[in-house]
């Protein structure tokens, strides 16, 4: 009976500790996540400007303003349809590339080798997102780098491909620099997912005359398409929140209309704007779209779960 | 027939090195461009055709020498002279960032892994939950929040809204979830406290996933170009790359002193990576536990 009431009192202290343990992140997070959110979209009602102490509550008119209104030039429409095709045209070459690039390393015999190709790959990961934009944003200048190359592949001479100064293929050049710096990243995060794949069942395959395309596509790939799904919606968040590329590109001097993505309207219009409650009501459409996307990535993650060697 | 087959390999082979040495053309030229380019100047740089190996007669002229770009890249705009300590800044953030990460996250890993609670799920899921929210969607309130504690425009400015990841917690928890409770109640046993065995058995036997923590959370900051935009507006509180995109401004046809200026901030993260690739590349690890 004693002992009874002893393991108790241990417990409840342990539950004690457990909970104490916990706490500094919960206050933490209460603080710098949860409040600031509520703080958004209250905010996003309001008729807030940085300068100005006063404010009144208007409703959604933040929200009608933006979806019909031009913003001055720089439209919320305008802001989701660049985040948009930024995105698409961003995450599938790169999902795709970086999967073909994990299966072609994965087959390599010598671990040598691998390992030269994963180490070189991932370089580009390592520098930030400011450098590797304004390395590329020099390299695309009408007498630079990429147009002599680009000359050189088209057969073509002297001829400006206007990296920078066509509306599309500046959109085009923020995809390149982002699909060259992420896609070793990315086809590490599959190299991973490759590895947790028993390799008796490859030697099955081999044993039963499998040929390498067949493997692939009937062995490996449904294998791995949790990992698959994981990484796309990984990818797919990752360039929903894209900022200092395109920053970096209208610092350079490039237009900033045609890629003029929603973090980047959320910054000249709050705080260089000082539109705080309109900037809010952007945040808010931002966080909601992420929150569908990342409910779909958990929603995926728990089908993965079902998947046994 | 035996033959074909291991001539269809070979070829098989061939290709495949073929594709990935032109992948890694595609990767290296840039790094490399940059590397030629930190010593050129501007008329160089946009010369056509492109020269790789800078010829002699690139510095011939008296007023240029090798390392004039990187002169002015140091020098900074107005010759400020900031540059140095941009990247003090910028470690103190992503070295402290990176510590308050682990260890928080570690606490409150552990403490999720390993103990019972009430409400201990409910903690759990308000955790994970604020991995929905993007720093991007709360950076404006971030901001006015940051303004009403005085915080702004300081270095502690800079790292408190980083200091804890919600995506750490879950890692360090799921790592912990299989962390031997034998050592934990043979120490309960020895006498020690719950907070020295969290500081001297959990901590030190989550070597791996610590340090392949530590390196993301110094990366994530290393790279942060938007938080220091809104909350260091002096002279003396901004980061790397605020630093390379003021430059960049200023310096937008000077494309030599910005590339040496480039190469000089990514000198700090090529030496991490060279001695650590381990961890950088078993960052994947990471997320191969959070699958879970």
């Amino acid at each position: 009976m004693k002992s009874k009431v002893k393991t108790y009192s241990i417990e409840r202290k342990q539950a004690r500790y457990g909970f104490a343990f916990t706490l500094p992140c919960l206050l933490f997070f209460a603080f710098f996540s949860f409040y600031p959110i509520i703080n958004a979209f209250i905010t996003s009602l309001t008729n807030r400007r940085a300068i100005g102490r006063t404010w009144e509550f208007i409703g959604f008119e933040n929200y009608a303003y933006l979806f019909t209104k031009e913003n001055g030039g720089f439209s919320l429409m305008n802001s989701l349809r660049a985040t948009g095709m930024f995105t698409l045209g961003c995450f599938i070459p790169m999902v795709v590339v970086s999967l073909l690039l994990a299966v072609l390393i994965m087959q390599l015999r010598k671990p040598g080798h691998k390992k030269f190709f994963e180490l070189s790959y991932y370089i580009p990961a390592v520098l930030s997102s400011v450098v590797a934009a304004t390395i590329w944003r020099i390299m695309f200048q009408p007498t630079g780098l990429i147009n002599q190359m680009s000359n050189f592949i088209m057969f073509t001479t002297g001829k400006d491909y206007k990296w920078l100064t066509d509306n599309g293929m500046l959109m085009a050049s923020t995809i390149i620099v982002y699909f060259w710096k992420y896609i070793g990243y990315f086809a590490i995060l599959f190299i991973t997912g490759l590895a947790s794949i028993p390799p008796t069942i490859y030697e099955a395959a081999i044993v039963d005359g499998s040929s390498r395309w067949h493997t692939f596509w009937k062995i490996t790939l449904p294998l791995l398409k949790p990992t698959v799904m994981l990484v796309s919606i990984m990818a797919m968040l990752q360039c929903l929140k894209t900022f200092s590329t395109q920053y970096m590109f209208v610092v350079g001097g490039t237009a900033r209309k045609p890629i003029d993505v929603i973090t980047m309207n959320i910054f000249y219009t709050g705080i260089r704007n000082g539109y705080l409650g309109r900037a809010s009501a952007m945040s808010i459409v931002l966080f909601f779209i992420m929150l569908f996307f990342t409910y779909f990535q958990f929603a995926t993650q728990k089908g993965g779960d079902d998947v046994e060697y | 027939m035996n033959n074909s087959y291991v001539g269809k390999v070979k070829a098989g082979e061939v290709i495949t090195y073929i594709f990935l040495i032109l992948i890694v053309a595609f990767v290296i030229l840039p790094i490399l461009f940059m590397l030629v380019a930190s010593f050129m100047d501007a008329r160089q740089i946009m010369a056509m055709p492109f020269r790789w190996i800078p010829s002699k007669d690139y510095f011939s002229s008296p007023t240029r020498t090798f390392f004039t770009n990187f002169i002015k890249a140091i020098r900074g705009n107005n010759n400020n002279n900031i540059f140095f300590r941009s990247m003090l800044n910028s470690l103190v953030v992503a070295i402290t960032c990176a510590v308050t990460t682990v260890f928080f996250s570690a606490l409150c890993g552990y403490g999720l892994a390993k103990f019972k609670f009430k409400g201990r799920n409910v903690v759990f899921m308000a955790i994970m939950s604020t991995m929905m929210i993007p720093f991007e969607a709360i950076m404006i309130p971030l901001y006015m929040v940051s303004k009403m504690l005085g915080i702004m425009n300081t270095l502690p400015g800079l790292i408190i809204p980083f200091a804890i990841s919600a995506f750490g917690v879950f890692q360090m928890r799921q790592y912990l979830l299989t962390f031997p409770s034998e050592y934990l109640d043979a120490s309960r046993v020895d006498g020690l406290g719950e907070f020295n065995i969290f500081l001297r058995i959990v901590l030190p036997n989550s070597t791996p996933v610590i340090a392949t923590l530590g390196i993301l959370s110094f990366r994530n900051q290393w790279d942060n170009l938007l938080w220091p935009m809104l909350c260091a507006q002096a002279e003396k509180l901004k980061t790397l790359p605020l630093y390379i995109s003021g430059f960049a401004e200023e310096k937008q046809t000077d494309e030599g002193a910005l590339m040496a200026c480039a190469l000089l901030a990514s000198i700090p993260m090529f030496i991490l990576f060279f001695t650590l690739s381990k961890y950088f590349l078993g960052g994947a690890a990471v997320f191969e536990s959070r699958k879970g």
